[in-house]
């Protein structure tokens, strides 16, 4: 369980910019924009490498309500995921039968491609929220069940007789002994599951919706603009970064005697 | 209860199945063993001897299979709630909970009986600076030493000023001085609290030091000698333990023994 002040530090996203790191950007851009600049003499069509002036003037035609929709979808879906994946976890920890039941249920679910679940969607539900959710969800859901689970059972054997030794109620073990032994690899679930469910979101978005970054990409791809799929996939790229940092910033409030 | 009842340990029988082979293996077979209230009793017995399952049915967390242990008219497994706060437990690790301070550890006992949040501070603030780590109060586990640890999971247990205390190896661990000091912290203690004291431990030395009784076990808990220290002049303690060594190596009570 303990974890080295080095270990955890490097676990932690920061959020200032090593040198390394710009470095290595402004050579990407450099090279993007020589090769915006020699496209069409290379046999590229001109729209497929935007220089970085164009993708500038994509990222200031941006429309923040896409983003504010697409986050709330994919923050929602989350708290949605990660309060039945706590709740179920809870469950299968307490009752070997359903956990024997339910394991393989679960094994299948996550063996399902996400494109196949998106088809589900939109055969069996009318709704495009509820479609988006139920995706996110289903794919999300299981991640958070399966690392819980994992983590209640590596609850340290000893810890767990010291605790019943003092004869707690079934809640007080939970609140005193196994919600604060899982926390750590709840975050971990959390930072997992941030960049599935952005990845997710922008697919289930492609199909069906008329609001959010996955629609905005799909209107992009419609009318050949990369530079519009370049702004769109910055602001994602942006977007998980920041929820990330979010998470991290909670995780060293919260996981401090850690360090 | 109105202070510690005694413990009536009756035709006590604990077998386990072995998950691999399904075969039985006798761990505790048919002890009887009486303990008074306020008694300090240490048991020793070779590793493997049934002491630490003699530990586990005691504090409740394992059903004997046969025969009883009663506190009183009650059950430690059966009547297993009854005896919150009233039970305290000490083990060779200090087994303290990483992510709370000394304090935080110290106060659990205290939580899961629910007393008010202002108690629970002073009381386990009063238990920790009685073992000397009043400057420690805000320290984690980690930045702790191993002594320092242990002391915070003996207050801990006394927090809760319980009617019966079980120690299983509890100084085990430590370093000669510490467990030496550590050992005499805890039967003060245990003597002010006016606790039951249940020490399991396989150090002779331990055992006749802080010991009213000493019960020796042999194989399956078989009691082999049961030893009131009292009767043995100090000057004699040598004496005591090349005795209760060789009814150990013997799996029979020596003659020096009685």
């Amino acid at each position: 369980m303990s974890i080295s002040t080095e270990e955890h530090a490097k676990s932690v996203p920061s959020l200032s910019f090593p040198r390394q790191t710009f470095v290595s950007l402004l050579v990407f851009a450099i090279v993007w924009e020589v090769l915006s600049h020699l496209a069409p003499y290379l046999g590229i069509p001109p729209f497929a490498i935007p220089s970085l002036l164009r993708i500038a003037r994509s990222i200031t035609t941006i429309t923040p309500i896409d983003i504010v929709v697409t986050l709330a979808r994919v923050v929602a879906a989350l708290i949605a995921s990660f309060v039945i994946g706590l709740a179920l976890a809870m469950a299968m920890y307490r009752s070997e039968a359903l956990n024997n039941y339910l394991h393989p249920m679960i094994r299948i679910l996550m063996a399902v491609p996400v494109v196949s679940w998106i088809l589900f969607a939109v055969l069996w539900f009318p709704g495009v929220e509820f479609r988006i959710g139920f995706v996110l969800v289903v794919v999300c859901g299981p991640v958070f069940l399966v690392d819980t689970l994992d983590a209640m059972h590596n609850v340290p054997r000893d810890l767990r007789s010291m605790m019943r030794s003092f004869r707690p109620t079934a809640l007080q073990f939970f609140i005193k002994l196994m919600l604060p032994a899982i926390v750590p690899t709840i975050f971990t679930s959390w930072k997992v599951n941030i960049s599935l469910a952005i990845r997710v979101v922008t697919i289930a978005e492609l199909v069906g919706a008329v609001t959010g970054i996955g629609h905005q990409l799909s209107v992009a791809q419609e009318l050949f603009s990369v530079s519009d799929v370049f702004a769109w996939t910055i602001v994602l790229v942006a977007l998980l970064f920041l929820l990330e940092a979010l998470v991290a910033r909670v995780e060293a409030r919260l996981l401090r005697w850690r360090t | 209860m109105n202070g510690p009842l005694p413990i009536e340990v009756r035709g006590l029988r604990k077998v386990f199945r072995q998950a691999t082979s399904g075969q039985a293996v006798v761990a505790i077979d048919r002890l009887d063993l009486t303990i008074a209230p306020k008694e300090v009793i240490a048991i020793v017995g070779q590793t493997g001897c049934g002491k630490s399952t003699f530990f586990d049915l005691m504090i409740g967390l394992e059903a004997p299979t046969e025969g009883s242990i009663h506190i009183g008219d009650k059950s430690p497994y059966s009547d297993f709630d009854y005896f919150r706060g009233k039970m305290a437990t000490v083990f060779q690790q200090d087994r303290l909970l990483p992510w709370r301070s000394a304090l935080d550890n110290a106060k659990l006992p205290l939580e899961l009986i629910g007393l008010p949040e202002a108690e629970q501070r002073e009381r386990a603030l009063t238990w920790l600076n009685k073992l000397g780590l009043g400057g420690f109060t805000n320290a984690y586990p980690h930045e702790l030493s191993g002594g320092m640890r242990q002391r915070v999971a003996i207050a801990r247990a006394f927090s809760v000023q319980p009617e019966i205390l079980l120690a299983d190896e509890a100084f085990g661990h430590l370093d000669e001085v510490t467990a030496a000091e550590l050992r005499e912290t805890f039967l003060a203690l245990a003597r002010e609290c006016g606790s039951t004291a249940i020490l399991i431990t396989h150090q002779l030395e331990e055992a006749i030091v802080v010991g009213d009784r000493i019960a020796v076990f042999g194989k399956s808990a078989k009691l082999l000698a049961d030893i009131h220290v009292a009767q043995w002049p100090k000057e004699r303690y040598s004496e005591l333990r090349e005795a209760i060594q060789a009814t150990l190596q013997s799996q029979k009570a020596d003659v020096r023994l009685g």
